[in-house]
């Protein structure tokens, strides 16, 4: 089991992150209207270009590997795809925006390129969709907006393998699968699981968690036939659209916002909680958690999975709480924070919610690290085998 | 620390927690702001349900949690005539200093002593379980200060009768 | 000069705006059939309490409460049934009995418990009981729980 790299970034929250195909270099951008172009140097992340065009804080960042173009999202309800180029002054390589005509009236939430990088998918307060394609003719990229029967700000998206469908998660407790069929970009899909005739705008599918909440994050497996969401109501839903079944695991701990799967049977899932979750299972035997990817072999950090996750805000802070009563619980060995004495303190690596999480390495169907940022400006690099028993360590806890 | 009081602030403090998950939220009504929705309540989507711990009918605590702000509101014990003009002259003093308190509001909400309106800024710029720690000690100091107060009230009322008749005792 | 329409809210006259109602799936029983079903459960209750099957009384008692508009009455009465079993539990006891409850049940259960404390103002539900079940509950349901209440727009 390796320990997790740990970068930190800045003192301020990080609103999104994305490397780029050689993961030598990474956009972020740190709570405000800039983005950052990080590179790596020794064991530091050095600060390489600024992009500045946004003037509200970017929400979003996403950078296609093959054709090396990032775009961003803002919530100035703009969005610019960023391209290299050489400056017409000095010959170096500098980043270039070009314009999108999104024609949205609201903040863009959340962007992410499609698999063949030809469009992507910006979500908005305006209670829409923008899929956006180029424009050769007139050196832009226009958009067309997915609308019905989305009721409110659209959280996130994501693009299935083939891509045409999109889903997205959105505030008013609703996940959905579109189609986002572009006559001029895309060849007419194979029929899938989702559904044989897709023209723009078809609703393959809509679901929402038994407990309502909004839905954070949305993913499609890896074969695009399973989708799986996360909401407010510190649930995972996976949904099988063939049978159709859907699966719902209530977390004990606080919700999730960001998930990434890492292979057909399993994902990761972080948030509130501070700390990267595997999930793993499939249609017939239901899904579990297995453990926290943030679980070393230290004894400040032992515990670790879903028991402690409430554990972990709740038991230094419970803790706290019973050392400084009267009563005296005993401290329980493997416990974090308990007996310590100290102010509650979190025993995961990151210190604040994490806010994006993204496959780092291996094949989409096999992904071996995963990297995560959050809002304590903490940039880390996780293998995803590294997950630590939960059930072990469960038997060995009592709340 | 009695166990009911023990059980009062753990409620608190895990109810806290579990509103303290806030995401910043671009509003959706109107263009380029950016507002607490606990206060415009103006999508009724992105709030959610307000939950009430109460120790008894006197003292409760009042957490309203929506997307990206959440507001608590602590109804504070009193007792008698003397703790009720402490507590309002306590908490006046606080809220008109409220801006080096940073989450506290400046005006209670109705039926409620003092309210705090934390955003997703203050947990982005404070470490959320900080955040809870801070309310809680709060309450904890308020019902210490308050009692104390009244106490050297009282000390004081009884020195000064005490000078005062003794004018006539002599 | 007249001056109140200023005061309208016109943003709720939006037809994109999301109502109330459609934020959660409306119970399908008619109101007057969930008043008499949980009528039927109260008393119910009282034969599993009688055998001294608290476990028993609440499972029964947290299966499909009423929720929604239009049934005050039988959320007062499911309330007031849910604390009398809530008070006939010895404290030594909660711990199992929560652990025995579904997942659902619990939460169900933590709606139950806010709604007795924001309700203990009025009615004479003892808090220090919902208290201590809201410590145990919080212990065996973890903070999940407590963050389900809050996005279940199912208001029991």
């Amino acid at each position: 089991m390796s320990a997790p790299e740990v970068y930190n970034i800045a003192q301020v929250p990080i609103t999104s992150h994305a490397f780029n195909a050689n993961r030598s270099e990474v956009c972020v951008s740190l709570n405000s209207n800039e983005a950052q172009i990080l590179g790596k140097q020794g064991s530091e992340w050095v600060a390489k270009e600024t992009l500045s065009e946004h003037d509200k804080i970017i929400t979003s960042i996403d950078w296609a590997p093959n054709s090396n173009r990032i775009v961003t999202a803002s919530q100035d309800r703009n969005a610019y795809v960023w391209s290299q180029a050489p400056d017409p002054l000095t010959g170096q390589m500098i980043w270039k925006p070009t314009l999108v005509l999104l024609r949205i009236n609201r903040a863009a939430t959340y962007v992410r390129w499609s698999p063949n990088e030809d469009k992507f998918a910006v979500a908005s307060g305006a209670r829409a969709i923008a899929i956006c394609s180029f424009d050769p003719e007139s050196d832009w990229w226009v958009s067309k907006q997915l609308k019905k029967p989305i009721r409110s700000t659209v959280l996130s998206v994501d693009w299935h393998p083939n891509n045409v469908l999109l889903a997205a998660g959105s505030a008013d407790m609703k996940a959905r699968v579109f189609s986002a069929y572009i006559k001029d970009v895309d060849k007419k899909p194979q029929a899938s699981v989702w559904g044989e005739k897709l023209p723009f705008n078809t609703v393959c599918g809509e679901y929402s968690s038994s407990s309502g909440g909004w839905v954070h994050a949305v993913g499609f497996s890896p074969s695009g036939d399973v989708l799986a969401f996360a909401s407010h109501d510190s649930s995972i839903t996976i949904v099988y659209p063939g049978a159709p079944a859907v699966i719902t695991i209530k977390s004990m701990t606080l919700p999730y916002t960001t998930l990434v799967w890492t292979s057909e049977d399993s994902l990761v899932a972080a948030g509130h909680d501070c700390q990267p979750i595997l999930f793993q299972g499939s249609e017939t035997t239901g899904w579990k958690a297995v453990g926290s990817l943030d679980d070393t072999t230290a004894p400040k950090s032992s515990g670790g999975g879903r028991q402690s996750a409430v554990g972990r805000l709740n038991s230094a802070a419970f803790n706290t709480f019973r050392n400084a009563d009267t009563r005296g619980q005993t401290s329980l060995p493997g416990m974090p924070g308990a007996g310590s004495g100290g102010e509650s303190e979190l025993m995961t690596v990151h210190q604040n919610t994490i806010s994006t999480i993204r496959a780092h390495a291996g094949a989409p169907s096999q992904v071996t690290k995963v990297s995560t940022s959050g809002a304590d400006g903490n940039l880390v690099i996780w293998t995803t085998n590294a997950v630590s028993g939960l059930v072990g360590r469960m038997s060995g806890l009592r709340m | 620390m009695s166990n009911v009081l023990k059980n009062y602030l753990a409620a608190v403090r895990a109810t806290l927690t579990a509103a303290l998950t806030l995401q910043d939220f671009s509003s959706q009504v109107v263009e380029r702001h950016n507002f607490p929705e606990v206060e415009v309540r103006g999508s009724k989507e992105v709030l959610l349900n307000a939950l009430t711990i109460s120790r008894n009918e006197n003292e409760r605590v009042f957490i309203e949690p929506s997307i990206n702000s959440i507001r608590l509101s602590i109804k504070i014990k009193q007792a008698d005539e003397i703790e009720r003009i402490l507590c309002h002259k306590f908490t006046r003093f606080m809220m008109g200093r409220a801006e080096s308190f940073v989450v506290l509001r400046r005006k209670p909400i109705p039926g409620y002593d003092i309210s705090f309106l934390i955003t997703n800024t203050h947990s982005e710029t404070m470490l959320k379980h900080k955040v809870v720690d801070f309310i809680i000690q709060f309450m904890e100091d308020v019902d210490k200060e308050i009692s104390e107060m009244k106490l050297s009230l009282n000390a004081r009322a009884r020195t000064v009768a005490e000078s005062y008749l003794s004018m006539f005792g002599s | 000069m007249e001056t109140s329409f200023r005061k309208i809210d016109i943003d709720a006259y939006d037809e994109d705006v999301i109502q109330e109602e459609e934020l959660y799936d409306a119970d399908p029983r008619d109101p007057a059939q969930v008043l008499n079903d949980t009528k039927q459960k109260t008393s119910a209750v009282r034969g599993y309490l009688s055998k001294g099957d608290t476990a028993g009384a609440l499972t029964m008692i947290l299966t499909d409460p009423p929720y929604g508009p239009n049934v005050e009455q039988a959320k007062e009465t499911n309330l007031s049934t849910l604390l009398t079993i809530l008070g006939s539990t010895k404290s030594s006891e909660v711990s199992s009995v929560v652990k025995g409850l579904s997942q659902d049940a619990q939460d169900t259960l933590m709606k139950y418990l806010y709604k007795g404390m924001a309700t203990s103002a009025r009615s004479d539900a003892n808090t220090s009981v919902l208290l201590s079940w809201h410590e145990k509950l919080t212990e065996v349901a973890g903070i999940g729980c407590i963050v389900r209440v809050m996005t279940d727009r199912r208001l029991v």
